[in-house]
């Protein structure tokens, strides 16, 4: 199916939902071809080829709302699933935030998302990458014996959006990623490390060969880990790590946990929280970006939203819905019936991650960290990691089955440098950053 | 609901042109799935939403490696030509070959773990009285709770499942789930609670486990947590609690038991069979054959019949977790752990419901006998690496214990462990044994399934907690 079949059926979509009764209505159709191939040793292990589609809309009733999903469209599928949606919706509080964007909200706008090179690749190009990074995993290092498998995908997405209040609109986007998951021996452990890059454009994929170093160097990087001891020190998070701290951040930003008091910023706006480095931007119009979107999952333009300026709060996250209930403006971060980032990043310093590693006395390099967040409300961070000591500005011996641990705010307050090795390679992205302290927690002996 | 999408004579041809470029195994997994859900915020039904998917994947296996495509359009058409993409898989390989066996009729009969009688979602006046009545328990019973958020699940799964061996199996499986989170606030501290239950089973189950229960009990642990302390930093002895504490097997040993990461040599477990890898007092199962627990089912996503599976017994290593594919390469039979998330993805082996069972120690002698340690009573989550078997969890509710008493709560934190280091310190097993409420969803490669947890209390003789108060 074409974009312009997508949108026809959204549009019919949104007549038969008004036809049906709907006071207001919107549909998005998604359409994807995917591509997924993964290889081990000399094989490929698995491949997956599927066109996929489905169909979301939001119906509103005098005030109440229902949503719809589904793979079916057909005239008589939406007139069956609308009905019982509908039916739902009377059961739904009348809220008077609830309803579409203001069409004057709606604009037009073209952000340039597609490769024409991911679509026109041909499944021998596909497998000859993954072959190259299994290739290279085992070439790169002699104490690499095995793999967890190296992937590829890539997708053409459509999408789709017709609303009751004239908006039509759609665009498409392709992805490619790439990833390693090289293994090494060690006794009875084996060391293993996840390493990938994604990006909208073939040409700025980074390429097999140094993708599959990057792997290795993380994963043999740890041999002979220890566990450190109880302490407070620094902390250098590693790019990758940062970004997975701002996933957490992102979470207490959201709108939607704001109004329903599960964020620890809410109330907080104008408030100076983080250091004078804490400088983060949410920005769906970056061109080429995998985050970046022309509109949001509302039809609202994406736009460049001040979250964090010099330490002070500026603004949360806002779909529509959010942004009527706490008086303020869509930020365009609408996402699959939720409030979700576009590119939130943290704005990069000048120097680089080894010059600021150089100029830490005594602190941690955490390259990885694990567990998750469940602390927006309390504003708590306490994650398991494994990292680098840091000795007189030197990387030193390696060290794991430690947590680190800090209420968010000092967090914030703590960061005093940056690195400058921002990349765009998801929604959530940051530099390599410290923080002057944090609780470790490791043995028992005290340092 | 409305009759098979799949036929065994569609399904004959899609596997015959499945197999036809070569492979050793095909199978077609044909899925309709009908969820209903209902938000409630700030004391009214916010949102309501209806999801109704069909779809069917087509596999081919050849040697390690799978070819798959999917497609929401049924008809034989595009259906076949899906079969067809799967089937490149062979074309690259080009090794083995095999036939697809006649299909039987579609088997409907199975003893049931639970209601596959009922086709529909239930009527959405029952979901929202439900979600009220959780709201005013939850707000009437502790005042300083300021935000009550309550959500309620009920899903059909339908699927049908036709194999290259001749077996075409149907299934309907329901579920369904309460949570209810609440939110405590005195000045900028804040307390978060939450509690859920539910299961393979309709909404009749909150006839008996009700909503003004699992709302009063999400209150309680949010004003818990919004007046426990600092956590302390370093390494304790623990308890950890019975019941949700099973999400410390799940992560510690059960993953690391998974086919795919042992036929790789990737776990830290592999080839390690009959080997001692935890004090002689843990003993720890597998089982998708618990009447309507999250992580069961009359058979797994690939048809195999799912069981009991022992994975350590008294401390020895007895057995991995095994789909089709893995217990093949292994020289090996399929434990009925091969599950998917849906049609869209390839199926994996994946735990069910994983559990110990009890020892003999009463939980107040496992206090008495703990000087300075941590008492973590239930989890909101955990996470492992498989290789090195490092992994945590974050506690829901936790607490000192000092000099064999029970202290002041303290704030949420993250435990870190060794699967093996931490298995071979546990110095006790209580005499409490539960599962834990359902609730529980299992993350891996990027697919989610439903699973179960168990566990009586265990005392481990430490671990290291991620507080943030130096010691």
């Amino acid at each position: 199916m074409r974009e312009e079949e997508a949108r026809d059926r959204a549009k019919r979509a949104v007549e038969i939902a008004v036809t049906a009764g709907a006071s207001d209505a919107e549909a998005r159709i998604v359409l994807a071809r995917r591509f997924n191939a993964q290889a081990r040793g000399e094989r490929i292990t698995k491949l997956d080829a599927s066109d996929g589609r489905s169909l979301s809309m939001r119906l509103f009733l005098d005030g109440r709302k229902a949503t719809l999903a589904g793979t079916h469209w057909s005239d008589e599928d939406i007139r069956a699933g609308v009905s019982a949606a509908l039916e739902q919706a009377r059961y739904a509080g009348v809220d008077p935030y609830a309803g579409l964007p203001d069409p004057s909200e709606i604009a037009d706008r073209q952000l340039d998302l597609y490769d024409e090179n991911v679509e026109r690749r041909g499944d021998d190009e596909r497998l000859d990458d993954v072959r190259d990074v299994e290739r290279s995993i085992r070439a790169a290092d002699a104490r690499i014996d095995n793999s967890n498998g190296s992937s590829y995908h890539d997708a053409c997405v459509t999408m789709a959006l017709a609303n009751s209040r004239g908006a039509l609109r759609s665009y498409r986007g392709t992805q490619v990623a790439l990833s390693a998951s090289p293994v090494a021996s060690e006794g009875a452990y084996r060391r293993t490390a996840h390493y990938g890059d994604a990006s909208r454009f073939l040409s700025r994929l980074e390429a097999p060969g140094a993708l599959a170093r990057e792997a290795v160097r993380r994963t043999v990087l740890f041999c002979g880990a220890s566990k450190p001891p109880t302490q407070t020190t620094a902390i250098v998070f590693d790019r990758e790590v940062a970004a997975a701290l701002l996933g957490d951040l992102f979470a207490a930003c959201n709108a939607s946990n704001v109004a329903v008091g599960n964020s620890w910023l809410a109330g907080r706006i104008g408030e100076r929280i983080g250091s004078d480095s804490l400088e983060i931007h949410d920005d769906g119009t970056i061109p080429g970006a995998l985050g970046s979107s022309p509109f949001d999952d509302e039809g609202v333009p994406t736009q460049r939203t001040t979250v964090f300026e010099r330490g002070t709060l500026r603004s949360f996250l806002f779909d529509t819905y959010y942004a009527r209930r706490l008086g303020a403006r869509s930020t365009g971060n609408a996402s699959g019936g939720g409030i979700g980032p576009n590119t939130f990043f943290l704005a990069p310093g000048e120097r680089t991650l080894e010059a600021l590693v150089a100029a830490t006395t005594r602190g941690i390099l955490v390259m990885e960290t694990i567990g998750f967040a469940t602390e927006h409300a309390s504003g708590l961070y306490s994650r398991g990691a494994r990292g680098i000591m840091i000795r007189d500005g030197e990387l030193a011996e390696p060290i794991e089955e430690f947590t680190i641990a800090a209420p968010f705010p000092e967090i914030l307050a703590g960061i005093d440098a940056v690195a400058n090795d921002l990349k765009f390679d998801g929604s959530i992205a940051s530099p390599s950053f410290r923080v002057a302290e944090m609780q470790v927690s490791g043995s028992l002996s005290a340092p | 609901m409305a009759n098979d999408p799949l036929t065994a004579r569609g399904a004959q041809r899609i596997l015959d042109r499945a197999l036809r470029d070569g492979g050793l195994y095909a199978d077609v997994f044909c899925e309709r799935r009908s969820t209903v859900q209902m938000r409630l915020q700030e004391g009214a039904i916010h949102e309501a939403g209806l999801a109704q998917t069909l779809g069917a994947g087509v596999r081919v296996v050849v040697g390690e490696s799978a070819g798959y495509a999917y497609t929401e359009d049924l008809t034989e058409e595009r259906l076949i030509e899906a079969a067809g993409r799967a089937a490149a898989i062979a074309r690259l390989t080009a090794e083995g070959s095999a036939r697809a066996a006649r299909l039987d009729s579609l088997d409907r009969a199975r003893d049931a773990l639970y209601d596959r009688a009922r086709t529909e979602n239930a009527a959405p006046a029952l979901f929202a009285a439900l979600l009220e009545r959780a709201d005013i328990a939850a707000r009437a019973n502790e005042p300083r709770v300021v935000a009550v958020n309550a959500h309620i699940v009920d899903e059909v799964q339908e699927l049908w499942i036709a194999r290259s061996d001749g077996s075409f199996r149907f299934d309907r499986r329901p579920m369904v789930t309460l949570g209810v989170q609440c939110i405590a606030r005195a000045g900028r501290e804040r307390g978060t609670g939450y509690c859920a239950d539910g299961g393979r089973t309709s909404i009749g189950f909150f006839d008996s486990t009700t909503p003004e229960e699992l709302a009063r009990e999400a209150a309680r642990v949010a004003a818990v947590n919004l007046d426990a302390r600092p956590a302390p930093a370093g390494e304790f002895e623990t308890l950890i609690g019975a019941g949700g504490g099973g999400v410390l097997l799940h992560e510690a040993v059960g993953h690391g038991l998974e086919g795919d990461f042992n036929r790789r040599g990737v776990s830290l477990y592999s080839g390690r069979i009959g080997e001692r890898v935890a004090s002689e007092c843990v003993t720890i199962y597998d089982d998708g054959d618990l009447p309507e627990e999250r992580g069961s089912a009359s058979f797994d996503d690939e048809g195999t019949t799912c069981g009991h599976t022992v994975l350590v017994e008294r401390g020895v290593l007895r057995g991995y977790l095994h789909d089709e594919l893995n217990a093949r390469l292994m020289g090996m039979r399929s434990t009925g752990n091969g599950r998917r998330q849906s049609f869209r993805h390839l199926p994996e082996p994946r735990m069910c419901n994983t559990y110990m069972p009890p020892g003999e120690a009463p939980l107040d002698e496992m206090i008495a006998s703990v000087r300075d340690g941590i008492y973590a009573k239930s989890f909101a989550g955990g996470q492992v690496d498989i290789g090195k078997g490092d992994f945590v969890f974050m506690i829901a509710e936790g607490y000192r214990i000092e000099r064999g008493r029970l202290g002041a709560a303290v704030k949420n934190a993250t435990i870190v462990g060794n699967g093996p280091d931490a298995m071979t310190k546990v110095t006790a097993v209580g005499n409490d044994a539960r599962l834990a409420r359902r609730h529980y969803t299992c993350g891996k490669g990027g697919q989610y399934v439903p699973v179960g947890v168990g566990m009586p209390t265990l005392k481990v003789s430490a671990m290291s907690l991620g507080g943030t108060e130096g010691a």
